[in-house]
């Protein structure tokens, strides 16, 4: 099971559901779907690095 | 070039519209469709592409969830947890239901509620807890997806 791809996945599904659900233009939309697909792969990639030295 | 009233004015005016968008009442045959079947409620207020969007999407979650053997929360005395996540997962409506009666059959799942239901679900697998996860998300998401149809139906947001 790829790890990566389930994040990748569940920020895809989350990130097209919030920008439908928040905004309501095309610009909008994609501005709102790249931020908060980008906050939630790098931001959970991150806390993952960052969980490494702990059992 | 001014439209001709203040700030102040302006934040009345929005303050009243509020106050008469709140006491439109919202039909709830409508919220009871917008949970049951996900996206029926913004295709019965004529949002077509939120509908089907937010439709594909909690389905997805949800199958997501299935597939990676996570279980279905189903409330349980002795763990206060549980609840939560019943109430998570009771979101997804029909998908909730159907994977209930599927799991349960008719008969047990009419003998089994409250507190016998079984979820579902192999918590040795290796995606139980993302399983767990896509399924609490889909739930969670739908809710939202109500309280949207309630907000457009009395005319707080387009």
């Amino acid at each position: 099971m790829d790890h990566l791809a389930l994040l990748l996945w569940h920020a895809l599904l989350v990130s097209v559901f919030f920008a439908f659900l928040w905004r309501s233009t095309a610009v909008g939309r994609r501005n709102l779907f790249l931020k908060t697909f980008l906050i939630m792969v790098i931001g959970g990639t991150a806390l993952g690095w960052l969980m490494y030295p702990f059992p | 070039m001014t439209s001709g009233k203040s700030g102040k004015g302006r934040a009345a005016e929005g303050r009243s519209q509020k106050a008469d968008a709140t006491k439109v009442k919202v039909p709830p045959a409508l919220l009871l469709a917008a949970w049951f079947v996900p996206g029926l409620g913004h295709w019965i207020l004529g949002k077509r592409t939120r509908a089907i969007v937010f439709g594909v999407v909690i389905a997805s979650a949800f199958i997501t969830g299935v597939l990676l053997n996570g279980e279905l929360g189903t409330p349980k005395p002795e763990n206060p947890f549980s609840w939560m996540a019943a109430f998570a997962c009771l979101g997804n409506g029909v998908l909730y239901l159907g994977r209930l009666l599927w799991l349960n059959g008719l008969g047990g799942l009419v003998s089994s509620i409250p507190f016998s239901l079984q979820g579902g679900g192999d918590p040795a697998a290796a995606g139980f807890a993302y399983g767990n996860t896509f399924l609490y998300t889909a739930g969670l998401m739908n809710l939202l997806t109500v309280l949207d149809v309630s907000d457009i139906s009395c005319g707080e947001k387009d």
